[in-house]
């Protein structure tokens, strides 16, 4: 087998942000006309080094040398000039523009004609590249109006005509979970149009469907905790194998606080029943016990997202009921849920958790208000009185009740949540990624409240950044895929199943 | 459905440290030195300034502008505006006058309870038909413009014989003129409803970041309704005292009061943004405007260029509170 | 899902004909005219009745069109801000002062300038200096255009009022007077100003890179900015452009009044922004194009003509067109876009 040219070489390639370093020394290399599968879970570091890969961030340390040459990014642009592109998840075309309009949006130039567009050198062009990846839809289809499997390759082919604008021999693409979105037919197709594309540009493809990757790949890199673990001819790798070097077997027990962990009460607090969404989730049945945390697990599209959001109230199920109490709930509110006593710690704190430019105080006390009024109107210093409780039990760190919640960090805004909630005395709580972007520090804390919460007889459903941190915390894990749940762990104090022993039914 | 919001290219800055707000620096002492500073430099302009007189005359056309204000504040503090205040006010102007000819003291609650009604359209047309407030308003406004030119063309005097209910206003109580006494009233009451009323704060959590109101189980349609209300009720209370002051309506007296309204707001610190300022914020801004349009006038500037300074004093008041870090984008 | 396949085979002799009716059916539907085209229809057809076909007399449908023009052009130039997501509110202020500059240096009453022709580019030059400030307003100091366009509104007319004492200043033998007040085989020669200057926007809506960066920027912002589209180069521009079309809207009115004063340009904001939205340009930015400002103006002033003859209370008009502008917006916003609107 001739021995293929590096396109692509990032060498010792570190990266941190304060609290966590995302990439510690990892390499990477592209080679010519191939497919390089890169894995890793949540937070491995797979999405850190490729947005350096394509010039939206930096690297701390480290080299990036292309087609032999040093590099070093400004910006995504310059990227793009050198053949290193990215399909991102969301897509990066403009809705309301054309499939034509978006190929060529921003270079266009070479189609002007006495100072205006030629519509039909603009139309030979986009068939003859929308012809390599087989795409027919009408040219002039608004993107909004076409489905994700052309979106996505008219970003494909995008990337291939800007690097032959730019004269970039073996252009790289990067695709981000590519086959999220599609249906069994397409990612067939897709597939099999990369394996056409292979002759003139290299893929990298980043997916946690292991079986895609080992089918379609030529190369495997796999990722764990920012470093590099190995990387594997694809038709020598099983997907066991791949699995377990995606999650190690090593298994930190006390950092989870597993001695605190509480066996569940009698009494069923959550009630899921027939629980389905046409489309995104089939029907489910589970309950939620006193004190019990039941981690939700499921790839990207296992549909676990969809119904923590039906049982919080952000979303209409199609079937099915919820019941808290004994009591069923309404649907697609959230006022409800909140009442009948669900709490729920959104993903994005910023955005969904707090209001930021409003004091702790006020923030923690949103839900209680009613309990400090005198004569109907609210009294200060009972709001502050019960702010400062909170402050304290949720160990936030503010210089005053009165500070702004913008100024505090992410762990103590974070705690400023379940602060919130705690002070509203509910029975259920639903959390969804409680630790991002928290530093280790206000990490540990949290565990303690979550722990805490058990002792207090609370319930929840819990979705985490990590397996591991999924096992640690709690008693019982269910996980999804594809809409469907298809396996229930227990993971019982001191008596944990191992990340490897799992991943089988994720993937 | 997907898991990771906009993972990839929305996030071009590394960002992990919070914006933080200027320099801590609440936008109230802002206005405040402001007030100071302006009432320093028209006084070495003209002495007079401080008069009695002077200072009389500030606080009339200070109070009916202040009252309309507080009412302006609501929509504004849950990050939407109010453009048919100048619309409601003439409205009320002339239907004040009018039906005091023919019902007498019921002319007062008519005319509040009609201008409630008309703020709860308003709010509902946001918040169930879902049209940006600042066109449903602007589009209001001008149906209620309308309306005010349909009840009376002209301006409309008021007979003697209702001269003695004029006195709620024109009167005095206790030695202290009685339009200073509503104005305070209506300052405690809006004053009490935002700090001291779940109604009022849930308009905060709105104003702030309505999709975490949402999601806690606020009642965003309520809240948004009622912000709205208030500002009717703001805007009847002021063109009812104004019609008072003058003995008439005038179907055209809004007009100057959606900006001045939305100036005093603003320029007192409440950021257009909404979730932050108040009533005090407010005070403020309509004491600037009251002795930027009294000083100005008793330093010299022509009327009309008072105007420019106005819209001038608006937009930087805009640019120095308006929350950037709420939008991706500046629209 | 299947792939669509694509219509634009080869036109084949004998097909033309059907092939560009299909391609007009195709323009009309992407375009989203239709409903507006059918909407004009109507509302004619029913003041036809109304007035007993008098409506639809020639010299009526000469001042529809000669009553159109103006709003038209304002339309046209107010439009391109909407399409980027934006407002602009600043159109009384802008016209008030390119009038002044009008009475000020066309041969007029009260001074001895008399700048001829030169006028026109003059009076363009001023909106578009303004129209360019409320630019650099929104995209430098990051100041939301509607607040950013009505400050400068305010602060415009005042200044106009102003500098003009708030006198009304008489044009005198004014060199486009003719042209203004005059027809070309029936037709006002400000409507044929305004169709020319409709297709030239629209031109270059359709056929430049500038075109697609507008509606790259309604569209999405921030994608469109990672894409390499100059967003702030092109905000402003527009800004510009729309300051040009009302510096010669004004110029058009005075010389038609034959007179200059600043408060010629009041009223002009809320019929313009209707016409925009009724002409289905979307509020929430990248849908709609110059023939939609120019259609939606034409079916505001039908509707306001036959008012006008029906003898409507003048008053009850304005309250019309709020509801019309209130129905337009509610039809035609993108609610997905808004998330949760304020």
């Amino acid at each position: 087998m001739t021995a293929k040219e590096p396109v692509l070489e990032l060498r010792r390639i570190t990266k941190s942000y304060p609290g966590v370093v995302a990439l510690d020394g990892v390499d990477f290399t592209v080679y010519e006309n191939e497919i390089v599968g890169l894995v890793g879970e949540n937070g491995a570091g797979k999405s850190t080094l490729m947005k350096i890969l394509i010039g939206l961030i930096r690297p701390d340390e480290g080299s990036y040398t292309l087609r032999r040459k040093l590099v070093a990014l400004r910006d995504p642009a310059s990227a793009t000039r050198l053949g290193v592109g990215m399909v991102f998840q969301d897509g990066s075309l403009v809705p309301n523009l054309s499939i034509m309009e978006n190929l060529f949006l921003c270079h266009e130039l070479s189609f002007r004609k006495f100072g205006f567009l030629s519509k039909r050198a603009m139309q030979e062009a986009a068939y003859s590249i929308l012809a390599l990846v087989k795409v027919e839809t009408d040219l002039d289809t608004p993107i909004a109006d076409t489905t994700p499997e052309v979106r996505q390759m008219v970003e494909i082919a995008r990337l291939l005509w800007l690097a032959r604008l730019y004269n970039q021999r073996n252009p790289i693409l990067i695709l981000d979970e590519p086959t999220t979105v599609l249906t069994e037919n397409e990612r067939q197709t897709l597939f099999s149009i990369l394996s056409e594309i292979k002759s003139q540009a290299s893929i990298v493809l980043i997916s946690h469907r292991l079986q895609e990757i080992v089918e379609n790949s030529d190369r495997i890199v796999i990722l764990k905790d920012g470093k590099n673990v190995t990387e594997l001819e694809a038709d020598r790798a099983s997907i066991p194998d791949v699995e377990q070097m995606m999650v190690g077997r090593r298994f930190a027990a006390d950092r989870y606080h597993e001695d605190e962990q509480v066996e569940p009460g009698d009494k069923t607090v959550l009630r899921v029943q027939n629980l389905s969404k046409r489309g995104v989730f089939e029907p489910i049945d589970f309950s939620v016990r006193r004190g019990e945390i039941v981690s939700l697990v499921g790839l990207v599209g296992s549909g676990k997202e969809a119904v923590c959001r039906c049982i919080t109230g952000l979303e209409k199920p199609d079937s099915g009921s919820i019941a808290l109490g004994g009591k069923k709930l309404a649907w697609g509110s959230p006022s409800e849920t909140v009442r009948s006593g669900i709490g729920h710690i959104p993903i994005d704190r910023r955005s969904e958790g707090l209001a930021l430019g409003m004091t702790v105080a006020e923030n923690v006390n949103l839900l209680v208000l009613d309990r400090f009024k005198v004569a109907g109107l609210i009294s200060p210093s009972r709001e502050k009185r019960n702010a400062m409780h909170w402050i304290e039990e949720c160990r936030i760190k503010s210089p005053s009740s009165w500070t702004m919640c913008a100024n505090l960090s992410g762990g103590n805004q974070q705690k400023t949540v379940i602060a919130k909630w705690l002070s509203s005395q509910i029975e259920f709580l639903v959390l969804d990624h409680p630790t991002r972007g928290v530093d280790v520090g206000a990490r540990d804390e949290i565990y303690r409240l979550i722990r805490k919460l058990t002792h207090d007889g609370i319930a929840m459903i819990i979705m985490c950044d990590t397996l591991e941190e999924d096992i640690g915390l709690c008693s019982r894990m269910l996980i999804m895929k594809d809409g469907r749940l298809v396996r229930e762990i227990s993971c019982p104090r001191f008596k944990k199943p191992s990340p490897s022993e799992i991943i089988g039914s994720i993937v | 459905m997907v898991e990771v919001k906009r993972d990839g290219p929305a996030k071009t800055k590394e960002t992990t440290t919070v914006r933080r707000k200027r320099a801590g620096i609440p936008a109230i002492y802002f206005a405040v030195t402001l007030l100071l500073v302006l009432v320093f430099l028209f006084t070495m302009g003209n002495r007079n300034f401080l008069s009695a007189y002077n200072l009389n005359t500030i606080a009339s056309y200070t109070a009916i502008l202040l009252v309309v204000g507080l009412g302006q504040m609501n929509p504004i503090l849950i990050g939407g505006i109010d453009l048919s205040v100048g619309g409601l006010m003439s409205f009320i102007s002339v239907v004040f006058v009018v039906s005091l000819k023919t019902i007498g003291i019921w002319a007062f609650p008519l005319c509040i309870v009609v201008a409630l009604m008309a703020g709860f359209i308003n709010g509902n047309i946001l918040t169930r038909i879902k049209i940006p407030s600042f066109i449903a308003t602007l589009g209001t406004g001008g149906i209620l413009t309308s309306l005010a030119l349909i009840v009376s063309p002209l301006p409309v005097d008021a007979p003697p014989s209702t001269y003695a209910l004029l006195e709620v206003v024109n009167g005095t109580l206790l030695g202290l003129p009685n339009l200073l006494l509503l104005t305070l009233a209506v300052f405690a009451l809006f004053y009490v409803i935002l700090r001291f009323t779940t109604v009022g704060r849930n308009i905060y959590y709105v104003g702030s970041n309505i999709r975490m109101s949402w999601m806690s189980g606020i009642d965003i349609v309520r809240t948004r309704n009622f912000a709205f209300v208030l500002s009717g009720l703001g805007a009847a209370i002021a063109a009812i005292m104004q019609s008072c002051s003058q003995y008439g309506g005038d179907p055209a007296l809004g007009k100057v009061y959606i900006l001045q309204s939305i100036a005093a707001v603003v320029v007192g610190g409440t950021a257009l943004t909404g979730g932050t300022g108040g009533a005090i914020n407010t005070v403020v801004g309509a004491l600037i405007l009251g002795v930027m349009e009294n000083g100005m006038n008793v330093v010299g500037v022509d009327a009309y260029f008072q105007q420019s300074i106005l819209g001038l004093v608006i937009i930087i008041s805009v640019a120095l509170t308006f929350d950037r870090s709420k939008t991706a984008t500046i629209k | 899902m299947p792939n669509n396949v694509t219509s634009t085979s080869p036109a084949r002799a004998s097909g033309w004909l059907s092939i560009s009716v299909a391609k007009g059916q195709q323009w009309l539907r992407r375009s989203g005219i239709g409903g507006q085209l059918f909407s004009l229809v109507i509302v004619m057809g029913i003041f036809a009745i109304g007035t007993k076909g008098k409506y639809l007399s020639w010299p009526n449908l000469q001042v529809i069109l000669s009553l159109t023009a103006i709003p038209a052009i304002i339309a046209i130039g107010l439009h391109q801000v909407v399409v980027l997501g934006g407002i602009d509110l600043s159109v009384e202020g802008i016209v008030a002062l390119c009038v002044v500059f009008v009475g000020f240096l066309a041969h007029n009453k009260f001074n001895s300038n008399d700048v001829g022709l030169w006028i026109v580019p003059i009076t363009a030059g001023i909106g578009g200096l303004a129209g360019v400030i409320n630019g650099l307003l929104n995209t430098k100091l990051k100041i939301p255009s509607f607040i950013s366009t009505l400050g400068m509104s305010w602060v415009l007319w005042g200044l106009a009022v102003f500098v003009s004492k708030g006198q009304t200043t008489p044009l005198l033998d004014n060199p486009l007077s003719g042209f203004v007040n005059g027809y070309v085989l029936g037709i006002p020669d400000l409507a044929l100003v305004a169709i020319v200057l409709f297709m030239a926007i629209q031109l270059i809506q359709d056929r430049t890179r500038f075109g697609r960066y507008l509606y790259a920027i309604g569209g999405d912002e921030v994608l469109a900015s990672q894409a390499g589209v100059k967003v702030d180069r092109t905000k402003i521009i527009v800004f510009g452009i729309a300051g040009v079309f009302y510096g010669l809207s004004a110029l058009f009115l005075a010389v038609r009044l034959d007179s200059a004063q600043a408060i010629t340009g009041n009223n002009l904001l809320f019929p313009a922004v209707t016409a925009v939205a009724v002409g289905g340009v979307a509020l929430t930015g990248g849908i709609g194009g110059a023939k939609n400002a120019a259609l939606g103006a034409l079916v505001i002033t039908a509707l306001n003509e036959g008012l006008i003859l029906l003898n409507v209370n003048p008053y009850a008009q304005e309250a019309v067109n709020g509801v019309v502008l209130v129905t337009a917006v509610a039809l035609t916003i993108d609610r997905k876009k808004l998330g949760f609107i304020k």
